[in-house]
């Protein structure tokens, strides 16, 4: 297993190189990479047994896969396949599928790397892999798009080499476990830098332009595997050293909150979708164990989703409300809503009720009102007006579209047996009665509403400036 | 005493990036940060002496930690990396925002 692990993490690197030198194979070479990935999880799931690798003597690098990486990984190979056979006939060149490859094999590093320093390497090369994707069009737009990304995420990395450093200086060792004899100084310093990568609270406000303003396969692999790049560490930290675990289920609580306040009022699909991702994302922290599942569900989700949107006539729901989508359009978007509010039969059900019955009881009210918030954001998809497709003269998708959402929706069905014992009556009920206050909320009030929120602090220098506020928040957490 | 100098190179680092308005600049801010972490790791690793690690005749007990310094080599080269397609991006913006102004960038954005 050790041997085929190594394969398995240097194939995707090796691949993406093949495909500069046999340009004409690139969409089959890096769709055999994302492939390999999802084969090499099916043993972990059956084995069960957590697998550690300490490569290089002492200082070296030391790596960790257990069932909740396998999640993650699984994620990662299907977001990556469902988007390579999305761009399956788009002039896109071997550049950009060379990309997708290194993109997802450092994703898959981060997801097992076990020490900070292999992690800091994991996260870099993610950040210049996902600059190169989110700039590929080379228009002024993009690349600024793309240089705001670089420059928050690198700054913010800078801040956790410190607290790196700081781990070393108090116990010779690199590993995640050391953070617990670590000052509450490399606490924050390094979490600072997580958040930022996995758009964790108000740290994570780079997240909405930099999801919404990239073409649509970028945006799906990035609300779908790379914020979570940031995330499994922090769950990884939170179950090793229990002082940490508070402090994940907070930010976890107040990230869901934050997200969803942003998306019930927006009025722009792209952005709705990535300002449900910062939710979702508090979602996986708040319930540390069992994050890994809903990780799956909502990688699948929110990938089809950007997907699928950009099939869509407008990108504003007030436009979308006064024509209407095709049908087939339309359905797809109607299970990707119900799966990303909860509704039985859908795997994102069993994914919520395992969240909300793993938070502690301080969180319960807050993650409820999130999750009834998911629905009121989801009830403007739902609503949508449509027709037959056949009735409309909009332009039939390419079969390519329907394979990619198959893999990522099917996915979401198959998923359903992981937590099978979420079908009870009571754990029915209750998800249903949050969507129907959400969708009672939303005709009564959020139909309508006109609030705008400020894009203020979105602002580059408001995004680094907080940035600063955040590490002394989190000092002084980590202090208490 | 050197510890205090390099927290202090890393917020001057840090302000710059802030306040600076010019992406150039922001860009150099980010550089002088990044040379202050580095600098951390070094003062790190001399804590136990300044000496290279290199068994030689005489035997010294003060030897510098290898390993700070072997890992904040990579650091660099992924920091010089990040700095060199940063600069890229901005020689293409340029041509359209001669002045790098990170409002006036904004702003065209918005619209």
């Amino acid at each position: 297993m050790t041997t085929l692990t190594l394969i398995w993490i240097v194939l995707p690197f090796f691949v993406g190189f093949i495909i500069y030198l046999l340009p004409k194979g690139d969409r089959y070479l890096s769709l055999i990479g994302s492939f390999a990935s999802a084969l090499y999880v099916i043993p972990l799931f059956v084995q069960q047994t957590p697998i550690n690798l300490q490569l290089l003597d002492n200082f070296g690098v030391s790596l960790i896969i257990d069932p909740l990486t396998g999640f993650f990984i699984l994620t990662n190979a299907l977001v990556t396949a469902a988007v390579i056979i999305y761009c399956w006939y788009s002039d896109r060149t071997a550049f950009f599928y060379a990309q997708v490859l290194i993109l997802h094999g450092s994703v898959n590093a981060a997801f097992i790397c076990s020490d900070f320093m292999s992690l800091y390497v994991a996260l870099e090369v993610i950040g210049i892999s996902t600059f190169l994707l989110i700039a590929y069009p080379r228009s002024d737009r993009s690349i600024w798009i793309g240089l705001r990304y670089l420059f928050v995420s690198n700054v913010s990395m800078l801040f956790y080499l410190i607290g790196t450093v700081l781990v070393y200086k108090a116990n010779h060792s690199f590993s995640f476990i050391g953070l617990r004899g670590a000052p509450p100084e490399a606490i924050a310093l390094i979490f600072l830098g997580l958040f930022a990568k996995g758009g964790i609270f108000v740290s994570g406000l780079w997240l909405p332009l930099t999801h919404a303003e990239s073409e649509s396969p970028v945006s799906a692999l990035m609300s779908g595997v790379v914020v979570k790049a940031g995330v499994l560490p922090m769950l990884r930290c939170a179950l090793l050293i229990e002082e940490i675990d508070p402090i994940v289920r907070l930010f976890g609580v107040s990230t869901a909150l934050l997200g969803v306040v942003f998306a019930v009022f927006e009025k722009d699909t792209k952005r709705l979708l990535a300002f449900s991702t910062v939710s979702q994302m508090g979602f996986i922290l708040a319930a540390p164990a069992v994050g890994g599942f809903y990780a799956l569900t909502h990688g699948l989700v929110k990938s089809s989703l950007f997907l699928t949107v950009s099939k869509l006539p407008s990108r504003n729901f007030k436009e979308l409300q006064k024509q209407s989508i095709p049908r087939n359009i339309w359905i797809i978007l109607l299970i990707a809503s119900f799966s990303i509010s909860g509704f039985p039969l859908l795997s994102g059900f069993g994914a919520k009720v395992l969240t909300l019955k793993n938070v502690l009881s301080w969180q319960d009210i807050g993650m409820n009102i999130a999750a009834a918030g998911t629905a009121i954001a989801f009830a403007k998809f739902i609503f949508l007006p449509h027709q037959p497709a056949g009735d409309l003269h909009h332009a039939p998708s390419k079969p390519n579209f329907w394979v990619a959402i198959a893999i990522l929706l099917g996915g979401l069905f198959v998923a359903n047996f992981v937590y099978y014992e979420a079908y009870t009556l009571e754990n029915v009920i209750k998800p249903l009665a949050t969507i129907a206050i959400g969708w009672l909320a939303y005709w009564l009030i959020f139909r309508r509403a006109l609030v705008k929120l400020p894009v203020i602090f979105e602002e580059f220098e408001n995004l680094i400036g907080f940035m600063g506020l955040t590490l002394v928040l989190l000092f002084w957490m980590a202090v208490v | 005493m050197l510890e205090a100098f390099v927290l202090a190179t890393i917020l001057c680092g840090f302000l710059g990036i802030v306040l600076k308005k010019n992406l150039i600049m922001k860009i150099i801010s980010m550089d002088v940060m990044s040379t202050g972490v580095i600098a951390y790791f070094v003062v790190i690793a001399s804590r136990g002496g300044v000496f290279t690690p290199i068994l030689g005749d005489t035997l010294r007990t003060n030897y510098a930690d290898p390993v700070p310094q072997a890992v904040i080599l990579t650091a660099i080269v992924i920091g010089f990396s990040i700095q060199a397609l940063m600069l890229v991006g901005v020689i293409k913006l340029s041509q359209n925002n001669p002045t790098l102004e990170i409002n006036e960038i904004e702003k065209s954005d918005r619209l």
